[in-house]
């Protein structure tokens, strides 16, 4: 059998063999904890202690890079690594580092994305710990948050997720740009704008700033070649000599100028990724539509004779796999919110130009091979389909699909368009967007950081807090607004209609979302500061023009999302209430609250919750409950007209918020928090995945589930609509079934589906990987809108994962 | 009208072209020792009980004045007497599964309608199953007339046991029909499926004549019919019917053998094997060889 999915290679340039062994060492690959990032940045901090933040954290950026070990991964044709070894995650002590500290024990004992550590590191770290005492971003966000806005954390309703514990990230750099000009052509347009009169203290100091982290980048570049020429002494093998010998070459100059060939231009595209995050901890460094923007080289490459196409398949698969060498760490707490060593970096190919043609091509084709070869988590690859997409690249999608790892996921641009056109944004610019972390989309190398996983909202907790009027079960919490002036409101009074209870549910909602915004705007303004970042600032438009970081308004978009969890369950308990209680009269409101409270124990309490399982389910084409889900997706995007944020009026376009149902592992932790649900849902189970039906919910197959979710305001979810299906694999065997299954996809696209993806693994294989984890160290499922290994999970997550319903048809 | 049926089955990739919804009709002249759906036999409602969702909470065996009775292996079900619609109704825990429904034509067309754009992109439509949706002809007739109305392809399952003149006008009204050809052997099918074979091989030359588009679905069991004769022998009865007429070959499979407990039914076909790739491969290479256009499992 091929090793292709339609690939038919014509000579041996893509060594399949060494691919083999790139993509076995990566998957077997080690976490640990790296203190060298933290020591060197603490250092460069104390030296340069009252000069402006965007200088600093441009001189310790530089700092860095210069006395950071590099070395070059051995058989790998692409060069530059994030931390003193392969998967090493770097720790960033500036946006918080408590948790670091109090963690240090158990980074090895966790029970999914654990991390190794050693005693010398522990101790390095520790050293550092009083210096960041009070300074940290998460100490200027706790100093600024409301104690309401405390509160309704405890209660679980909020979850500030890692917007108060790291970097923003979330950014597409403007490829085009770098690859033209380098950092060399940067640092020039940096020095020109030193120059103009009138400049103010922010614009020179961001441009001197800019100015270091380039140069800074340059020398790293420099010492990856020198690196390179030193293995070339050791080297016994001449094929690989002559490999590092032209790598070293490579690097003499690399980035003064723009790439020079296709080779170059793919290695840059992942030292600027790579650099990225050694700036900042941020995740979501995506790359954009790499399709079309590699295009031009490679077209080049080959007409001249200069690479063949073997060669630059090779050269993605290498590429795709070293993307796997990079590691970020989060507080336990924050982990199992994003199971699986998660770093979101979508990789989008396919779908429609900006002058409206289709931009499927060679490379589109290469990608899905690449992934194919490379099976690891990273990048994610995302494909985006519309009309005039060829039949062979659904084809090629579908069979990658087949292999089960839950790669490609699916955008459709007849959905996401609309979408971007929402914000203020031209039809020929949102033809541009590509993914950016999950499901979230952007304009590449235009738009700001943070696209979405702002603040999480738990509806379902503020839905049990409706329904227990005002007061939240768990903990007893209640918050002000509720009791009014009166002490007496919609909350409070009790519920005689749907409507009385459809009523308090806006109203609960309008005030947490209110409370988010501010808890969105003190990490905001926090971030201003703490994410004052010169090399990804200077990657996106307009933020050299302007002189001005992007969390300071360089952006030329700027849009934010929170994220949103649990709105399946919302609208399926709704229903349940109101055909149960107001319509069937088969039970009162009082007797259902207390079954809930008692999490359906007992005889009555199976009767009851058979009543309510029984009631109408999100995601069987059911119009009574989709209409329901979508009036709860209609009662948040109703809130968001006029909501800016602390960017508005400073440069960049919007600064409003859309939707976004990219909550990632989020509904397997926000579900511990919430009681049993009127859905017929235990205490503590999993919430709903983004848009996709309640675990076990959709009884009617696939078809049903589309019709279902074609029902939800996707075209106004420009923050990402997260549908994720599990087929089992018997359903994609064979050329009819794929082909039927190709035409699936086709008919979501045309049925309003936004996004899509899909894990083919049987549910067996998935309770044998969990009882056995050491047999499927290289099971890859789709967790949300990420892929990661199966072994990495909690159990939690685990669970939820085998629980989706599998689709066997 | 009121058609008796169990479940719409959605997005089907086996009973026909394209995606389809398949409709299980409740009720069968046969009675096949290996039906994979054997709680469709007959013509009234069946119960399938589920001993893993029983909690033995015992309200069943309270209403069931001694049919029911709990003992250390779980549940002892006397069918003959006990009323197991109304265990379903006081069982909580979904114990009690009641198997067909009515549903009136019209809403069955409205549900099967929703599913439409997955049919016109696929070149899909609908099927009818079952059990034999030939026990109701008028229903699935009138079912099939409405769904041409709006240019849905329809198919038929049918084994073919009825009189020509009630299965003609359905036959007629579909686009396709799936013709299950068990086995040529007289003794064998009466002794297998409990009835004669005669009027099922006629009637599926009618349709032929009829010039309507057929696939017959000639099912594969080892030790049954399985032999050289038996596959050589229904192949050329296939080629018989002529060209046009389609291949599908079924593999035997144990997928509905747990339903048989369930129901409180004893297993025939307990010690037969399932039917390989192999063998399919086997049967579809004569196939191939005589000209006869041949896929496997659909």
């Amino acid at each position: 059998m091929s090793v292709f999915l339609s690939f038919v290679p014509e000579n041996d340039d893509c060594g399949i063999d060494r691919i083999g062994h790139l993509q076995k060492r990566m998957n077997a690959r080690i976490p640990v904890i790296c203190a060298e990032r933290a020591e060197i940045l603490t250092d460069s901090f104390r030296r340069t202690e009252g000069e402006s933040i965007v200088m600093r954290r441009a001189k310790a950026f530089a700092d860095i890079l210069d006395k950071m070990t590099v070395y070059i991964e051995p058989d790998s044709l692409i060069a530059g690594n994030q931390a003193s070894v392969n998967f090493a995650a770097p720790i960033f002590p500036e946006y918080s580092f408590d948790w670091v500290i109090s963690e240090l024990d158990d980074f090895e004992n966790r029970s999914g994305d654990y991390f190794n550590i050693t005693d010398d590191t522990k101790e390095r770290l520790k050293k550092l710990e009083s210096y960041w005492q009070g300074k940290t971003h998460k100490d200027e966000v706790l100093r600024n948050l409301s104690p309401v806005n405390i509160s309704a954390e405890k209660q679980g309703v909020l979850h500030r997720g890692g917007i108060s514990m790291s970097g923003d990230g979330h950014i597409i750099p403007n490829h085009e740009l770098v690859l033209k000009i380098g950092f060399g052509g940067i640092t020039e347009i940096a020095r020109k704008k030193l120059s103009n009169d009138g400049i103010t203290d922010e614009q020179r100091d961001f441009y001197e700033a800019v100015i270091i982290a380039m140069n800074g980048a340059l020398r790293y570049c420099k010492r990856l070649g020198k690196c390179a020429a030193l293995c070339t002494d050791s080297e016994a093998n001449e094929k690989r000599k002559k490999e590092l010998l032209e790598l070293s070459e490579m690097f003499r100059d690399f980035m003064e100028n723009g790439a020079r060939n296709f080779f170059e231009a793919v290695q840059t595209v992942y030292i600027v990724h790579l650099l990225m995050m050694i700036e900042s901890n941020g995740h979501s460094f995506s790359f954009g539509r790499f399709d079309q923007y590699i295009l031009p080289f490679y077209e080049n490459d080959i007409n001249g004779g200069k690479i063949t196409k073997e060669k630059a398949l090779e050269i993605i698969t290498h590429f795709f796999i070293m993307t796997n060498s990079i590691n970020k760490v989060r507080p336990w707490g924050h982990t199992e919110y994003s199971g699986g060593y998660p770093l979101y970096s979508a990789l989008t190919i396919g779908g429609m130009k900006p002058d409206g043609t289709d931009g499927t091509n060679d490379l589109s084709y290469l990608c899905l091979e690449a992934m194919n070869l490379s099976k690891l988590p990273e990048p994610n690859l995302c494909v985006r389909f519309w009309e005039e997409t060829p039949h062979d690249f659904i084809l090629d999608s579908a069979r990658l699909i087949r292999k089960g790892f839950g790669m490609p996921s699916v955008f459709c641009d007849e959905v996401c368009l609309p979408a971007m056109m929402t914000l203020d944004i031209d039809l020929e610019t949102a033809r541009d967007y590509a993914s950016m972390g999950c499901v979230e989309i952007a304009i590449p190398g235009k738009w700001g950081h943070r696209a979405t996983g702002m603040t999480y909202i738990n509806f379902a907790k503020v839905f049990e807090i409706v329904l227990n009027n005002g007061t939240d079960p768990a903990t007893g919490i209640s918050l002000p607004c509720f009791a009014g002036n009166t002490g007496n409101n919609e909350l409070s009074a009790g519920y005689e209609s749907y409507d009385d209870l459809w009523n308090a549910w806006k109203t609960a909602l309008k005030y947490y979302f209110s409370l988010a915004v501010d808890c969105d705007t003190v990490c905001d303004r926090s971030l201003k500061y703490h994410d004052a970042d010169a090399f990804a600032s200077s990657m996106v438009d307009d933020s050299l023009e302007r002189g001005k970081t992007l969390k300071n308004g360089g952006a030329k978009f700027d849009y934010v999302s929170q994220s949103n969890i649990g709105m399946s369950v919302v609208g399926d308990s709704l229903a349940s209430v109101k055909k149960l209680v107001f319509e069937d009269k088969a039970i009162n409101l009082h007797d259902l609250k207390a079954v809930l409270k008692d999490n359906f124990e007992g005889h009555d309490g199976a009767r009851v919750r058979q009543l309510c399982r029984n009631a109408p389910k999100f995601g069987n084409d059911d119009d009574y409950v989709d209409n329901i889900v979508a009036a709860v997706f209609e009662s948040y995007l109703e809130l968001l007209p006029g909501r800016k944020t602390d960017r508005f009026g400073h440069g960049p376009v919007g600064c409003g918020y859309t939707m976004s149902t990219s909550n990632i592992t989020s509904y397997v932790p926000n579900g511990f928090d919430v009681g049993a649900t009127p859905d017929g849902r235990l205490a503590g189970k999993p919430l709903n995945e983004g848009a996709s039906p309640c675990l076990g919910a959709d009884r009617n197959g696939p078809t049903s589930v589309i019709n279902s979710v074609s029902k939800l305001p996707n075209k106004k979810m420009a923050g990402g609509q997260l549908l994720n299906m599990k087929f089992s694999p018997g359903a994609l065997r064979g050329d009819s079934n794929l082909e039927k299954f190709a035409l699936f996809i086709e008919s979501g696209r045309l049925k309003n589906i936004f996004h899509n993806q899909f894990n083919i693994i049987d549910s067996d294989t998935l309770r044998r990987a969990k009882e056995n984890p050491g047999e499927y160290l290289d099971l890859m499922v789709r967790v949300a809108g990420y892929c990661a290994l199966f072994s990495t999970l909690t159990p939690e997550a685990q669970d939820a994962i085998i629980a989706r319903t599998e689709l066997d048809w | 009208m009121d058609g008796f049926i169990s479940k719409l089955q959605r997005y089907s990739t086996n009973d026909g072209p394209g995606i389809r919804t398949t409709v299980f009709a409740v009720g069968c002249p046969l009675s096949c020792l290996w039906c994979a759906n054997p709680e469709l036999i007959g013509d009234a409602a069946k119960f399938l009980y589920h001993p893993r969702r029983c909690v033995g909470c015992g309200a069943c065996v309270a209403k069931s004045n001694g049919a029911i009775r709990l003992t250390e292996e779980g549940l002892d079900i006397d069918r003959e007497t006990a009323d197991l619609e109304e265990c379903s109704v006081v069982c909580y825990y979904d114990a009690y599964e009641r198997i067909g429904g009515i549903a009136t034509d019209k809403e069955l067309v409205t549900g099967l309608l929703r599913d439409k754009a997955f049919y016109d992109q696929s070149g899909g439509g609908v099927t009818f199953s079952g059990g034999d949706p030939g026990m109701q002809p008028e229903f699935f007739y009138e079912v099939a007339t409405r769904l041409r109305d709006f240019e849905v392809h329809t198919a038929l399952d049918t084994s073919g046991y009825f009189p020509w003149e009630k299965l003609a006008p359905l036959v007629s009204a579909v686009d396709l029909v799936l013709y299950d050809i068990k086995t040529l052997n007289r003794t064998l099918h009466k002794r297998y499926t409990g009835v004669d074979n005669q009027l099922i091989l006629e009637n599926a030359m009618r349709i032929t004549d009829m010039g309507k588009a057929m696939t017959v679905r000639m099912i594969l069991i080892p030790g049954v019919n399985d032999s050289d004769d038996e596959i050589i022998g229904r192949l050329k009865f296939i080629k018989k019917l002529g060209n046009h007429v389609k291949l599908d070959l079924i593999k035997y499979h144990k997928l509905g053998a747990g339903k048989y407990a369930s129901l409180g039914m004893i297993e025939m076909m307990e010690g037969t094997p399932e039917c390989t790739g192999d063998l399919a491969e086997y049967a579809a290479n004569h196939a191939r060889n005589m000209g006869i256009a041949v896929s496997i499992n659909g």
